[in-house]
């Protein structure tokens, strides 16, 4: 691939911004707080895929380039790139996140039973037109449980390998700073564990939900279904340089099981996703492509190295949109190619035109012609 | 845990007067106007505070595969963080997920206060009062959850 330098155009490159901020109109406080008041799961989401979480700056993000996903993703990312890591935080494990949702598709009766929680799943897609005209829509309120629900919930894979029905955990703990961690590693192939699901954490949600879904249309090896999906919040727990563990606060996450039958044995497999933010779709996807990834496969969607770098929001993205940048060179080497070549059939072409009796000699003819 | 890298030296062995896990982790979810005033009020009879640390930073959060146990990153998130040390050498850190700089300090000098004795019964007061709120947000938080309970039949 070959680049070429370019000059002039700053006055154009100034205006060309300016025209897409005039689009946009002024960005004030109460706009980055209106995002984030109004569309949680759209800030969710771009904290998940930046891999950041703070929403006042994700909902910033998002109001400063007008709502373009990969733009604000890279802001963020650019963001953190400024910021000092000062800890690592105490892991956060199944048992102890606060669960406000808490399914199974596979499982009906699992310990600690099904939660809702907050959902679209069971609503009619109707818009709410009357806004339009002047309505003001105001949510039913939840009318309370009697009782409330347990703030943690049991892991359904702990139930499961009690049963024998999946394999025992087999993972070595690991000191937290010897966790490998690609935004200083890099991503290698055969990536350990700890990379493969981190990149699904950071992962883009619908380059993720494409791949995860062509496996579950058959384009794969797994047949996968929901085994636990939770949505919850997670406490940051720092050390006091008193030695003590407390809670920095909460931080929305969510993630998700998927089960199928092991080919190799009788017993289910699982695969697994969370992410920042409640962000379900890429979960169930990722979680998906988690299992794919374990089985030796054709299909691309399921080959490891193909997922994830193609589901690298950043990296995708960019590599797209530098097809605007000047290809010039590359491209007139092409057009150099391309004109050679009519050149060429042109004058073949003239040849063939000047001697039409060649296309009709006899075998005879040409090798009387030959001798 | 590892990496918190503030040159401050800790103060030993946790007394009874330093505010606990829960204390700690009370403060850190106070509405933050609400600390920010409790705090204000401390300072004049704290005397001299020297500020180690005021700063925003990283926090890496692991999450452990709940398939295979292996620990991997979540992701960052931001947090505000401050150290500080009275006068009488006693030490006061706080840390909030977000970017408010100024609740972070709040914290720091609540905390210093509780652990060097110096906080009056309204601060006591406050913290109790913060911990009922967030148990009572907490719990009526989770009645609406139990709300969306679901017996699944199947046919």
């Amino acid at each position: 691939m070959a680049y070429a330098a370019t000059r002039g155009g700053e006055e154009a490159i100034a205006q060309a911004e300016r025209l897409y901020r005039d689009d946009l109109g002024p960005l004030t406080a109460g706009r980055i707080a209106e995002v984030r008041r109004a569309l949680p799961y759209l800030v969710d989401r771009v904290m998940g895929e930046a891999s950041l979480y703070e929403p006042d700056l994700a909902a910033l993000a998002l109001a400063q380039t007008g709502g373009e996903l990969y733009e604000a993703v890279l802001l963020l990312r650019a963001y953190r790139t400024t910021q000092p890591r000062l800890w690592t935080a105490e892991p956060v494990t199944h048992r102890d996140i606060l669960t406000v949702r808490r399914i199974s598709a596979a499982f009906k009766d699992i310990p600690g039973g099904q939660i809702l929680g907050p959902t679209l799943d069971y609503s009619h897609r109707l818009l709410k037109v009357g806004v339009l005209a002047g309505e003001t829509d105001v949510p039913e309120p939840v009318t309370p449980g009697r009782t409330s629900a347990p703030a943690t919930q049991p892991a359904l894979a702990d139930w499961q390998r009690e049963q024998g029905l999946v394999a025992p955990e087999r993972a070595a703990k690991v000191p937290l700073d010897d966790i490998p961690d690609v935004t200083r590693d890099g991503l290698l192939f055969p990536p350990p564990r700890a990379h493969r699901l981190q990149t699904l954490a950071r992962g883009d949600t619908g380059g993720m939900l494409a791949l995860g879904y062509a496996n579950q249309r058959g384009y794969g090896p797994v047949h996968p279904a929901v085994n636990d999906l939770r949505l919850g919040e997670a406490e940051v727990r720092l050390r006091h340089p008193r030695g003590t563990v407390f809670s920095a606060g909460r931080v929305r996450v969510s993630e998700t099981e998927m089960v199928s039958k092991d080919p190799r044995a009788d017993t289910l497999k699982l695969g697994f996703c969370a992410t920042f933010g409640w962000n379900e779709v890429k979960t169930i996807a990722g979680a998906t492509l988690d299992l794919s990834m374990e089985e030796q496969s054709a299909f691309a969607a399921a080959d490891e190295e193909f997922v994830l770098y193609h589901t690298e929001p950043t990296e995708a993205s960019g590599f797209c949109i530098h097809f605007k940048m000047p290809h010039y060179v590359t491209f007139q080497s092409s057009l150099d190619a391309l004109r050679g070549a009519n050149a060429d059939r042109d004058r073949r072409a003239a040849r063939a035109k000047a001697r039409p009796k060649a296309d009709r000699m006899s075998g005879a003819e040409i090798e009387e012609a030959l001798s | 845990m590892s990496g918190n890298d503030l040159g401050g030296s800790a103060t030993g062995a946790a007394g009874p007067a330093c505010p606990d896990a829960h204390t700690l982790g009370t403060l850190a979810r106070a509405e933050p106007g609400a600390l920010k005033r409790v705090a204000e009020a401390l300072l004049e009879d704290l005397g001299d505070i020297e500020v180690l640390a005021s700063r925003t930073g990283l926090a890496m959060l692991p999450r452990e595969d709940s398939v295979t146990g292996t620990l991997f990153h979540l992701g960052e998130v931001l947090v505000a963080e401050a150290h500080i040390r009275l006068g009488d050498g006693v030490e006061g850190y706080g840390a909030v997920v977000g970017r408010d700089l100024e609740r972070a300090m709040a914290m720091a000098v609540v905390d210093a206060a509780l652990a060097a004795g110096r906080a009056p019964r309204s601060v006591h007061d406050f913290v109790a009062g913060e911990a009922a709120r967030h148990a009572a947000e907490d719990t009526a938080r989770l009645a609406k959850v139990e709300a969306t309970r679901v017996e699944m039949e199947a046919f």
